[in-house]
């Protein structure tokens, strides 16, 4: 028999390709494809929203208007993460159970807190603040808690896996020196993890932006918001100039964030 | 050098907390938010209502008894999951399709041997239509996309795919310049072909990792399909708007259940199948 049939490496990595298109080609299925799918003057809308790509309205007015918009989106995100770093820390610490001496105690501590970090990730931030809006109503907080709490759900899962993962021998030898729990978490497991996690943060504070612009969904102001104005007025070319505001918004965030992530891992 | 490296990330640090300070107070000075307000006993019967209500309490029917019900909302749910798995598919395809010129070691020619005058310009283009697809959120791209199609579920892949085909072609791109060139190499100095060194040099070598991603990026799709469902784009999240706006909490509760059903099934599965591959 070939002998390149008991390749197993190759083989599972194969099944797995033949399966997830499968599961693609399955999934096609389940649209009826014929041309009722596009609105009856849905080629003409797509040719103005394409063609006013490359005119944005940039009148004084708009501009202003964009650039306002972007503070709030901007500020609602940076207020959202200020949150997220505090919830991350606290929980990111019991998650990883490090403060705790191995035993019952720890058994419990760990699930308890990894189990609360997934399901504040579970759910998605807009779903949050529609919770929040439906339960204390249209309110900038429930614009930053619902954007707190995912966030501190993934940062924190982050920060506890990173905790988790860092060599143990300096931490013994600190321990050996008769250290104390916080002692060894202050002077041995934050000097380790710190530029990963301050590189991975960055990262969540860039995508926080795109949320926070999204919130606008659920009636809070800012860039999002104005493109849903926009495109109910027909505007395309308003809704391309404060979709550039939020492209140029994170990209920039993207390059401090390079700029930093490289200065900090050398 | 030294020093300068320490003055940009302390420079970033107060900035950033400049940034945070200054957010806080434009928030709670300029838009007057106050938390104390938030604690009023007005909200707080509200917040009341609204948890009973999910809940069911005092309700002559609730929705999770209802069996009517269930078979609707695992009907969204199947819609949803396929409305994720097409997102997914047609994100990859299209990535795969492009992320060739956008690695860099193709546009200068260390990978295939080849430099084109082309390589760069190709480069550019491709990057910048990324950067472009990802800095848009998905709920934009359905509002946009919204416009042109009817409900239904393939806007909503449509607009998934669209923002995650920048996110797949980056990381697949950042693969490929860290692969190990000399395989590739060997092949094109053979006298292989494009489509040839793509097929039989990049993709074996590349394959695991390019599954990854995609496994990775299809749970942030399954979390993310409630949201476009909320502009019209199908699925769980255009039957949450609607519950929501006739104030059927009871039904929220349920489909906030397969909702979450289905984000911990999409982790699950895709890190079991995460370790199967490797």
């Amino acid at each position: 028999m070939d002998k390149r049939w008991l390749n197993f490496e190759l083989h599972k990595r194969k099944i797995l390709t033949l399966i997830l298109l499968l599961a693609f080609m399955l999934s096609l299925f389940f649209v009826e494809w014929h041309s009722n799918l596009i609105h009856s003057g849905g080629f003409i809308t797509a040719k103005q929203i394409a063609a006013a790509f490359f005119t944005p309205d940039l009148s004084g007015d708009i501009l202003l208007l964009a650039l306002e918009s972007s503070w709030t989106t901007l500020s609602y995100a940076a207020a959202g993460m200020s949150l997220v770093i505090i919830i991350a820390f606290f929980f990111g610490i019991f998650a990883s159970g490090i403060l705790v001496s191995e035993g019952k105690i720890k058994r419990y501590i760990r699930p308890l807190f990894r189990g609360q970090l997934g399901i504040m990730r579970a759910i998605h931030e807009l779903v949050w603040a529609w919770l929040f809006v439906a339960s204390i109503g249209l309110s900038s907080f429930a614009a930053i808690f619902a954007l707190a709490i995912p966030y501190g759900g993934i940062l924190g899962r982050i920060f506890a896996d990173m905790l988790e993962d860092i060599p143990r021998e300096p931490i013994k030898a600190l321990e050996a020196a008769g250290a104390s729990k916080i002692q060894a978490l202050w002077y041995g497991y934050l000097p380790m993890v710190r530029a990963s996690i301050t590189s991975y943060a960055m990262y969540r504070f860039e995508c926080a932006i795109r949320s926070s612009a999204i919130m606008s969904f659920v009636g809070i102001g800012g860039l999002g918001y104005q493109i849903q104005l926009s495109l109910d007025d027909l505007h395309y070319d308003e809704v391309w100039t404060f979709v550039f505001f939020l492209i140029a918004l994170v990209l920039i965030i993207d390059l401090w964030s390079n700029q930093l992530r490289k200065r900090l891992v050398q | 050098m030294k020093k300068y490296k320490l003055s940009f990330v302390t420079a970033s640090v107060y900035a950033l907390l400049l940034l945070m300070i200054g957010s806080w107070a434009s928030i709670i000075i300029g838009e007057k938010a106050s938390l104390s307000l938030l604690f009023t006993e007005k909200n707080l019967f509200y917040a009341s209502k609204f948890f009973k209500g999910l809940l069911g309490i005092n309700e002559e029917s609730p929705a999770y008894l209802n069996a009517e019900n269930w078979k609707n909302a695992l009907d969204l749910t199947i819609e949803t999951l396929v409305m994720s798995v097409m997102a997914t598919g047609f994100a990859t395809i299209a990535a795969l399709l492009t992320v060739v010129p956008a690695a860099r070691n193709v546009a200068d020619g260390s990978l295939t041997l080849a430099k084109k005058w082309h390589g760069w310009l190709s480069f550019g283009v491709v990057r910048g239509g990324y950067i472009f697809s990802r800095a848009v959120p998905e709920l934009v791209w359905a509002m946009i996309i919204i416009f042109i199609f009817k409900p239904g579920i393939l806007p909503g892949a449509i607009a998934l795919a669209l923002h995650n085909f920048g996110i797949l072609g980056k990381l697949f791109a950042e693969v490929i310049e860290d692969l190990d060139s000399r395989p590739v190499r060997n092949l094109s100095s053979s006298g292989a072909g494009r489509f040839q060194l793509f097929l039989y040099g990049v993709l074996p070598a590349a394959l695991p990792r390019f599954l990854t991603y995609i496994l990775y990026r299809w749970e942030v799709i399954m979390r993310t399909t409630i949201v476009v469902g909320f502009v019209g784009a199908g699925g769980l999240g255009q039957q949450f708007k609607l519950s929501m706006s006739f104030f059927h909490y009871t039904d929220i509760t349920l489909l906030l259940f397969f909702y979450l059903l289905l984000v911990f099934a999409a982790d699950y599965i895709s890190e079991k199948a995460r370790i199967f591959i490797k």
